[in-house]
Order: structure tokens, then C-alpha cells, then sequence
């Protein structure tokens, strides 16, 4: 089957789990490639490949620091995705995390009140 | 984790103006939908995560509104209003979604509590008017979703999603 190029959009560079991998690890700032690589367990040309690719669809840039280049996650670049996911359903699911949490709480709650412990 | 289809069945005349969600939540029916009963326990999850809300007014019944700001954690407010269409303890709730009384481009979402064991499944169904206010809805949560945090966190919440296709464990039914 013929398969569209990685560099066409966000939505096949992150179709490889080594590529969503690194996202992740941006998610905390910016990152050198070598402390990328590391983490990944890959080599630097392996993680150099995957930052390219990455670039070139605008979910990560880089910046020159001294001697290093710095990757950093590229927000704008996830917006057909996040658009994809839609922010209607992102609300309602970061509502339900919230919801699932506090029901939690809630039910530890009564778990301590006294069994006959009612309404006043 | 929420999963989430819009417009799944083709044949279907909404499909393209609903979004259909559905959630676990592992605790007792009675107890989830309380939640949404009072305004104590709505403010203490409306809203995703760093969002708070100040309640204007509060009336849990047919025809009774929730009309109230959202905060954003960058501190941006939203007009919220809320009215209650249809009240079935423990079991359905439907609700009319917009930012002000008249609000033209409100929406109606049906939340459903199903018992599922000791937990309960969330199925929460709006259908729009028209796939130009569905849309709209989304742009609109998109905007309050907004900023760069919520993309960052959406890169892991992405990889997650993609991983659980891969790997599937207790296919939903």
C-alpha cells in the first residue's frame, strides 16, 4: 500500500511512535539532540532524522545555543491535530478527568461519614 | 480516557453535526450524577484541568439555569449559561448549552449514566442545528482550550490515543 510522506503533514510525522516519543520529551522545554537521542535509546543520526522530519511539518524548531542546537516543541504546528481532535470534545474530556477525580473524593467522603450520617 | 466519535456512522442523517463521547467513571451511579446536581460539586470539576468557574446563579431543575463565568488558567473569562431540559435521577440529564439566555447558537447534550459494575458510563450525545454550529462549537472550545500548554499537553495526549489504537486493551464497546 502506498503511504502518503511523513513530511506531508503533522498527522503521518507523528504516525511513528519514535517521532510521538520525542514530543513527549519536548513537552518539558527544550532539549539538545544528543540528550534526545539518549533518552530515546537511539543513535544521533536516528533522532536527527526524526527531528528533521518533525521540523519540517512545524511540530518542533530549533535554535542555535553556543555549540548546541536546541529543540523545542512547536505548539502551532499541532493545530490541524488539536482542530482534528476538536476542543469540544478536549473540554468535555479534561471535564471528565476532573469530574472522575472528584468523584473519587467524593465517595471517600461518605466512606467516612457515619452510616446514618444525613442531609441536614 | 474519554473516547470520543464524531460522525462514526455514515448512514446517519446527524452524523456530521454530533459528537458522541463516553467515559468511565469507577464509581457508583448516584454518586456521578450528583456531581452534577449541585453547584458545589459542578465548580469543582467544570471545566478542564486550571479552569475554575464563579456561579451568578444556580437553579437545579427543568426550566432552571446555571448561568456562570469560566475562568481560563491565563485568565481569561467565558460566559456560561446552562439550562436543565430534561432531569431523570439517576439516569439522563439534558441540557441546553450556550453563553447567554438567548443564545441562538446553544446546543442540547444529552448526558446518560449507565451502570457499568461498580461503575458508571458517561455517554454524553449533542446533536447541533446545523454542521456550521457544530463546527463552530469546536473552534469555540478550541479557543477556550487554547494556548500553548494545552498543545503541549495534547502531544501526549495524542501519542497516548495512537498508542491505545495500537495496543488494544478492553476494546469499548
Amino acid at each position: 500500500m502506498a503511504r502518503a510522506a511523513t513530511t506531508s503533514d503533522a498527522f503521518n510525522a507523528i504516525a511513528e511512535p519514535q517521532r510521538r516519543e520525542i514530543l513527549v520529551l519536548l513537552r518539558g522545554g527544550e532539549r539538545p539532540v544528543t540528550e534526545l537521542a539518549r533518552d530515546l535509546g537511539m543513535s544521533q543520526p536516528q533522532a536527527s532524522k526524526h527531528l528533521r522530519v518533525l521540523r519540517e511539518v512545524g511540530l518542533v524548531r530549533v535554535r542555535g545555543a553556543g555549540k548546541q542546537r536546541l529543540y523545542d516543541l512547536d505548539a502551532h504546528g499541532l493545530r490541524p491535530v488539536h482542530e482534528w481532535l476538536g476542543g469540544f470534545e478536549r473540554f468535555w474530556s479534561g471535564s471528565f478527568d476532573r469530574l472522575d477525580e472528584y468523584v473519587q473524593d467524593l465517595k471517600q467522603e461518605r466512606r467516612e461519614e457515619p452510616p446514618d450520617g444525613d442531609d441536614q | 480516557m474519554a473516547t470520543t466519535s464524531s460522525g462514526g456512522e455514515p448512514e446517519h442523517a446527524t452524523a456530521d453535526r454530533e459528537i458522541v463521547m463516553s467515559r468511565v467513571i469507577s464509581a457508583p451511579r448516584e454518586l456521578v450524577f450528583e456531581a452534577f446536581t449541585q453547584v458545589r460539586h459542578l465548580s469543582g470539576w467544570w471545566g478542564p484541568e486550571g479552569f475554575t468557574t464563579t456561579t451568578r446563579s444556580f437553579e437545579f431543575r427543568v426550566g432552571g439555569a446555571w448561568d456562570f463565568v469560566m475562568h481560563g488558567p491565563d485568565g481569561t473569562d467565558y460566559q456560561e449559561w446552562i439550562t436543565w431540559r430534561e432531569i431523570v435521577p439517576p439516569e439522563r440529564i439534558t441540557l441546553l448549552h450556550g453563553e447567554s439566555r438567548d443564545d441562538p447558537n446553544a446546543f442540547e447534550s444529552v448526558l446518560a449514566f449507565e451502570p457499568a459494575g461498580d461503575e458508571t458510563r458517561i455517554v454524553m450525545h449533542t446533536v447541533f442545528p446545523t454542521k456550521e454550529l457544530r463546527d463552530e462549537a469546536v473552534e469555540k472550545y478550541h479557543a477556550i482550550e487554547g494556548g500553548e500548554q494545552t498543545l503541549r499537553n495534547l502531544a501526549a495526549y495524542v501519542a497516548e490515543l495512537t498508542r491505545n489504537e495500537t495496543t488494544p486493551k478492553g476494546a469499548e464497546s
